[in-house]
C-alpha cells in the first residue's frame, strides 16, 4: 500500500495528465462523431423530402391523368345513349335483345380502349338488371355482390360525384381499387344505374411503386383512415387513423414533411392530399432504415475505436517519455537532499529534463564550491590563530628562565648560566623563526633537548627526560614544537605527587606515519575517552601561547583525519601522548 | 505543442472517418437457381383444370423419375399466346418454357408460323390412340407435334324438368338435328316461359358447333383460304341462328359470368357446349337430377352429318429447345400412354382426355347422379370418337371477329348471301 502510494506520488504527474487525455480525446471523438452523425442525418433528411415531395408531385400527376381518363371514360358512358338504353329497357324478344348486348358490347369496346393503357376493366349494371362487364377476371365480382355492396348505396348517395372505393377482396379476388359513380341522368335526376372502374390494388400500386424502396414506402388512404394502397400489401385494408391524423396536419399547416412516430417506427412523413381521389397519398420514410444505409454506425464506432486507441497509444508513449524522465529525476533529488550531497543527478531525457538535471548538477557543483571555500577559509583562519598562538613567547617563561640564569650568575656557576643562555638563544631561535616551516626530527629534538635542559635548571633535574629516535626518522619533517607541548604538560602536571621520575621521547617509524611518543611515569590522570587533554593551569609556565590542546587541533588542519594526538593514561601509572604525523622526508614548507 | 499536433491529427483523422462513413449496397441478388439443366418448365392457364392436371402428371411421373424437375407456371391465356408469339417471333427462346398449353383452334397459326421451333412427338406418342379429331390441329407437315389433351367435345345439356314440361323426354333429344332443336325451344318456351338457349352476340361458339357436325370450318382444308362464300354448312349455320333469333328462343349475355347465371338460375332450358361446362352446370347443386346430356344436334339435310362435334380443347407442345428430350418423355409418359393418370384426371379434375384407351379404365364408366344417373363420362368418350376431323387452320379467331359483325347485319336484314360474301372479302383482305 504503502509502496503504490510511494509510486503514485512518483507517477501521479503521468497518471493525471492521461487521464485528463483520456477524457478529452474521448470526448472530443463522441462529440464530433455525434454532430457530424446530426449534420448528416439533417442533411440527408433535407434532401431525401426535397426529393421526395418531387416524387409525390410525379406520382401525383400519374395519378391525376390516371383519374382524367377514368372521368372521360364515365362521362362517356353517361352521355351514352345506347348504353343508357340498354340499361333501362325492359326485356322484349329475343332478336331486340341480341341487338342491344351487341351494341352494348360496341359501345363499351370502345369506351375500354380508352382506358387499355392501365389495366382497368369497366362495370355497368342498370336498375333494370342488366349489367355488363369489360374483363370479370380482373375484378370478378357476382352481379348480386355489387349491387350489395356499399360503394354501390354511396354512388347513390353522391350520384355526381366519382368516388374512389377499395374492395377488400376474398380469397377469389384481390383487394381492387374501384371508382364508382352513379348513371344519373341529369335532366331528371333518375338514377338508372352504377358504373364502376375497377384496377387491381397490385396495378394501382404501379403508379408509385417504383419509387419505394426498404424504408421508403407509399401508403394511400382514405379519408375514414383505411389504407387503400400501399406497396406494403400486409397493410392493404387495415385502419391507420395516427397515419390520417398526420397527413391532414401536414396538409392544413402546409408542410413539406414532419417526423413522426408512425407504424411502430421513427418515421419520416410526407403527404399531399389527391382531391380528385379523395385520398391521402403518404409517403414514410424509415428514419432508422434510411439513414442506416448512409450511416454505417458500426464502422464509424469502429473507426473512432482504432483512432482513440491510436491517439491514446501515442500519448500514453509521449507523456511516458516526458513524465519518466522527469520523475526519475525528482526521484534522484529526492534522494540526494536526504542523503548525499556530491551526488550528481544523471543527465538524460527530454530536453527539459536535461537542462533540468545539468542545471541541478550546476548548482551542485557551486554549493560545493562555496563550502570548500569556506571549510578552507575556516581552516585558515584557525591555522593562523594556532601559529600566532605558537609564535607568541610567553613572557613569564622568558623572565623565569632569566631569572634563573641571573641567580646562576650570582651564585657564579658561570659555566652553566652561559649553557643555559645557549640553550634559551637556541630555542628562541628557532620557535620565533617561520612557524609555518617544518623541521627535521633532528631539529626538534635539539629543541626539546634545549626546553628540557632549561627546565632541568630552573626545577631541578628530579625529572629526567630520555630520547630514543628511530635512526631512519632523524630527517623526517614535523611541524615545529609540535612535541614540546607534551614535555612541558609532562614537566609541569605529571610529577605533582611524585617527586621524580623520567619522561620519554620516542619517535619511530610506522608504515607512511611518523609516530612520536611522549611517556611518562608521574601521576596519570583521569581520563574516561583519554582523549580530553587538561586544560592548562596557569599560563605562566608555558613556553608559547600553544597548549597541548591546540596541538591535535592544529594536526588535524594540517594532515587530516587519520593524524592527530592520542593519549593514554592511568591513575600512578603515567600519562603516554602518541602523535601521529604523516611522515614526511623533504623539508617542505607548509601549505598555510 | 507536440501534445497539441497530435490531438489535432486525432480530431482530423475522427473528421475524415465520420465523413467518410459510406456504405456499399447491399449487393445479394442471390438468385440462385436449381441444376437447370434437367428442369422442365411447362407453360398453362386455368389453375382449377389444367394446372390441377399438370400437377397430377407431375406426381405420376415423379413416381417413375424421381429426379425430375418439373417446374409448372400459371400464366394468363392471353400471356401466354403474347409470350410465345414476342419469342419466337424475335427468334430467342431464352425465357421459353419447354412445353406450353395452346388453344387447338389457335396451334396452326404457330405451327405453320414456327415449324422448326416445336418438337416433333410423333416418335413418342402413337396418333391413333388420340381422337381423331385432335390430330388435325395438333398436325402439319404429317408431324404430330402436339399432343392432344383436353377434349372440346360437345353435348347437349338439357333441364329434364323442363322438358317434361313441354312433353318432351331425354330420349326425343337423341339424334336430333338443329331445327328439331329449334322446335323443341318453342315448344319450351311456350310451357315454361324460359329460353332455350342463351348466346353471346359477340362468340359465335354455337355455329362453329354447327359446322363441325359436317366437318366443315371457316376456312378450307389447307387452313388458310377462307371457306365462307359457298360454304353451305356454314350459310345453314347462319340460318339456324337467325331461326333461332326469331324463334324467340334466346337469352343474351355479354359474357363468361352471366352465361353460366343463365342456367344456373334456371333461366334457359339447354345449354349446347363444349363439356368443359360440366363443372359450372354442377356448381348450382339444387339442380342436381333435373339435368341430363344428349348429343350434340347435327345439321339437318347433311347426310354425312354427325351427332358430334368439338368446343374448344388445347394441347401440349414441346418447343425445340435445351431439355425437349426430357419435356417430350414427360409428356408420352403421362398425357401420351398412362391409363391409370387419365383415371385420376376423371375423378379429381373431371377432365376429359381424348386418349382412347383411357376410356376403358374404372373412372370412365361411373355414373352421375346429378344427370340422373347417366354416364356422362362414357358417352362424352363415345362422342369423341365421332367428331369429324377439321383443320382449324391459322386463322379462326380472325375470320370470326369479322363473322360476328356480319352476322349482325344478317340479323337487321341483309342478304345471307351478300353477308357472307363481304365476310369473305374482309377475310381474304385482312389474312393476306
Amino acid at each position: 500500500m504503502r509502496r503504490f502510494l510511494d509510486r503514485f506520488k512518483f507517477h501521479g504527474l503521468f497518471v493525471k495528465m492521461f487521464i485528463i487525455m483520456v477524457v478529452s480525446i474521448i470526448a472530443v471523438s463522441i462529440l464530433i462523431t455525434w454532430s457530424t452523425i446530426r449534420i448528416s442525418e439533417r442533411l440527408f433528411i433535407e434532401t431525401f423530402s426535397i426529393t421526395n415531395s418531387k416524387v409525390i408531385s410525379q406520382i401525383n400527376s400519374g395519378l391525376e391523368s390516371f383519374n382524367y381518363s377514368i372521368i372521360t371514360a364515365s362521362s362517356n358512358i353517361l352521355q351514352n345513349g345506347t348504353i343508357k338504353r340498354f340499361l333501362t329497357e325492359g326485356d322484349s324478344d329475343s332478336l331486340t335483345m341480341f341487338k342491344a348486348f351487341y351494341n352494348m358490347n360496341l359501345q363499351m369496346m370502345q369506351i375500354t380502349s380508352n382506358l387499355d393503357a392501365y389495366e382497368v376493366s369497366i362495370n355497368v349494371i342498370g336498375m333494370n338488371g342488366r349489367s355488363y362487364a369489360s374483363n370479370r377476371s380482373n375484378w370478378p365480382i357476382s352481379d348480386n355482390e355489387l349491387k350489395q355492396h356499399d360503394m354501390t348505396a354511396y354512388t347513390h348517395q353522391q350520384p355526381k360525384r366519382l368516388l374512389y372505393h377499395l374492395d377488400h377482396g376474398d380469397e377469389h379476388r384481390e383487394p381492387t381499387i374501384v371508382a364508382a359513380k352513379a348513371l344519373m341522368d341529369r335532366a331528371t335526376g333518375n338514377i338508372y344505374g352504377s358504373m364502376y372502374f375497377a384496377i387491381r390494388e397490385s396495378e394501382f400500386r404501379r403508379f408509385y411503386a417504383s419509387y419505394t424502396s426498404i424504408g421508403n414506402d407509399v401508403i394511400v388512404l382514405n379519408r375514414s383512415g383505411v389504407i387503400v394502397s400501399s406497396n406494403q400489401v400486409n397493410l392493404i385494408g387495415q385502419k391507420a387513423n395516427d397515419l390520417l391524423a398526420h397527413a391532414i396536419e401536414l396538409e392544413e399547416q402546409a408542410l413539406e414533411y414532419k417526423d413522426a412516430y408512425v407504424m411502430g417506427k421513427e418515421q419520416i412523413v410526407l403527404s399531399d392530399y389527391l382531391s380528385s381521389y379523395d385520398l391521402y397519398l403518404v409517403n414514410l420514410i424509415d428514419k432508422q432504415l434510411a439513414l442506416g444505409q448512409l450511416i454505417d454506425t458500426k464502422a464509424i464506432v469502429l473507426i473512432c475505436i482504432a483512432i482513440v486507441t491510436g491517439a491514446l497509444i501515442i500519448v500514453f508513449l509521449i507523456s511516458r517519455r516526458l513524465t519518466k524522465s522527469l520523475t526519475r529525476l525528482v526521484k534522484q533529488i529526492a534522494n540526494i537532499s536526504k542523503y548525499e550531497f556530491d551526488h550528481y543527478v544523471t543527465v538524460s531525457g527530454s530536453y527539459e529534463t536535461r537542462q533540468l538535471a545539468q542545471a541541478f548538477n550546476s548548482m551542485l557543483d557551486e554549493l560545493h564550491d562555496y563550502v570548500k571555500e569556506l571549510v578552507q577559509t575556516q581552516k585558515r583562519q584557525r591555522n593562523a590563530e594556532l601559529a600566532a598562538l605558537q609564535r607568541q613567547i610567553n613572557p613569564h617563561f622568558l623572565y623565569n628562565t632569566l631569572a634563573s640564569i641571573k641567580i646562576m650568575v650570582q651564585q657564579s656557576s658561570k659555566e652553566k648560566a652561559a649553557e643555559t643562555i645557549n640553550a634559551l638563544i637556541s630555542l628562541l631561535q628557532n620557535a620565533i623563526g617561520n612557524v609555518n616551516e617544518t623541521i627535521s626530527v633532528e631539529q626538534e629534538l635539539v629543541n626539546l633537548k634545549n626546553y628540557a635542559f632549561i627546565n632541568q635548571v630552573r626545577y631541578g633535574d628530579r625529572i629526567k627526560v630520555s630520547y630514543f629516535v628511530a635512526p631512519d626518522c632523524m630527517e623526517a619533517q614535523v611541524p615545529k614544537l609540535i612535541i614540546q607541548p607534551f614535555i612541558e604538560n609532562a614537566f609541569f602536571h605529571a610529577f605533582n605527587i611524585k617527586p621524580e621520575g623520567y619522561i620519554y621521547v620516542m619517535i619511530s617509524r610506522e608504515s607512511e606515519a611518523l609516530i612520536c611518543e611522549v611517556a611518562d611515569n608521574g601521576d596519570g590522570m583521569r581520563s574516561e575517552a583519554g582523549r580530553k587533554l587538561p586544560k592548562s593551569q596557569s599560563k605562566r609556565q608555558l613556553f608559547t601561547g600553544i597548549g597541548v590542546r591546540n596541538v591535535h587541533e592544529r594536526l588535524l588542519l594540517l594532515y587530516g583525519e587519520p593524524y592527530g594526538v592520542t593519549i593514554t593514561s592511568e591513575i600512578g601509572g603515567g600519562t603516554r601522548v602518541r602523535i601521529k604525523l604523516p611522515f614526511i622526508q623533504t623539508k617542505e614548507k607548509t601549505k598555510f | 505543442m507536440k501534445k497539441l499536433l497530435a490531438l489535432f491529427m486525432a480530431s482530423m483523422l475522427l473528421l475524415a472517418a465520420c465523413s467518410s462513413g459510406s456504405n456499399e449496397p447491399n449487393g445479394n441478388t442471390g438468385s440462385t437457381g436449381t441444376d437447370g439443366g434437367a428442369q422442365v418448365t411447362v407453360w398453362a392457364w386455368d389453375p382449377n383444370f389444367n394446372i390441377k392436371a399438370l400437377n397430377i402428371a407431375k406426381e405420376a411421373y415423379a413416381a417413375e423419375n424421381p429426379d425430375a424437375n418439373i417446374n409448372i407456371v400459371e400464366n394468363a391465356h392471353d400471356d401466354i399466346i403474347q409470350k410465345l408469339n414476342t419469342g419466337l417471333g424475335a427468334g430467342t427462346t431464352s425465357g421459353l418454357p419447354n412445353i406450353v398449353l395452346i388453344e387447338d383452334y389457335r396451334a396452326q397459326g404457330f405451327l405453320q408460323a414456327y415449324p422448326d421451333m416445336f418438337y416433333d412427338l410423333t416418335e413418342h406418342i402413337n396418333a391413333s390412340e388420340f381422337a381423331e379429331y385432335k390430330i388435325g390441329p395438333t398436325s402439319f407437315d404429317g408431324k404430330n407435334y402436339g399432343l392432344p389433351f383436353d377434349s372440346g367435345v360437345a353435348g347437349l345439356f338439357v333441364r329434364t324438368d323442363y322438358l317434361e314440361q313441354a312433353g318432351y323426354t331425354i330420349e326425343d333429344l337423341q339424334g336430333i338435328d338443329w331445327k328439331q332443336y329449334i322446335e323443341i325451344g318453342k315448344k319450351v318456351k311456350e310451357a315454361t316461359g324460359k329460353d332455350m338457349i342463351s348466346l353471346d352476340p359477340n362468340d359465335l361458339g354455337i355455329i362453329r358447333v354447327m359446322i363441325q357436325t359436317v366437318g366443315s370450318w371457316y376456312m378450307e382444308e389447307d387452313g388458310v383460304t377462307p371457306n365462307l362464300v359457298g360454304n353451305e354448312p356454314l350459310k345453314e349455320a347462319f340460318q339456324l341462328y337467325k331461326e333461332m333469333m326469331e324463334a324467340n328462343i334466346v337469352k343474351p349475355n355479354s359474357d363468361w359470368s352471366q352465361y353460366v347465371a343463365t342456367f344456373n338460375s334456371g333461366d334457359v332450358a339447354s345449354v349446347p357446349t363444349g363439356n368443359w361446362i360440366n363443372a359450372s352446370i354442377k356448381a348450382e347443386a339444387s339442380q342436381s337430377g333435373n339435368w341430363a346430356v344428349a348429343p350434340i344436334p347435327k345439321l339437318p339435310d347433311h347426310p354425312d352429318a354427325v351427332n358430334a362435334s368439338n368446343l374448344g380443347g388445347s394441347s401440349w407442345y414441346v418447343l425445340n429447345i435445351p431439355g425437349k428430350e426430357q419435356a417430350a418423355d414427360f409428356l408420352a409418359k403421362t398425357f401420351g400412354s398412362n391409363v391409370d393418370f387419365y383415371q385420376q384426371l376423371i375423378t379429381e379434375v373431371g377432365a376429359i382426355g381424348t386418349y382412347i384407351p383411357a376410356a376403358d379404365g374404372e373412372a370412365y364408366k361411373a355414373t352421375d347422379e346429378f344427370y340422373g344417373g347417366q354416364s356422362t363420362i362414357t358417352d362424352f368418350a363415345a362422342w369423341t370418337e365421332q367428331i369429324p376431323r377439321v383443320n382449324y387452320g391459322m386463322h379462326t379467331y380472325a375470320i370470326e371477329d369479322i363473322l360476328v359483325v356480319e352476322m349482325q347485319n344478317f340479323l337487321n336484314g341483309k342478304d345471307l348471301d351478300k353477308v357472307l360474301e363481304d365476310a369473305q372479302n374482309q377475310a381474304v383482305a385482312q389474312i393476306r
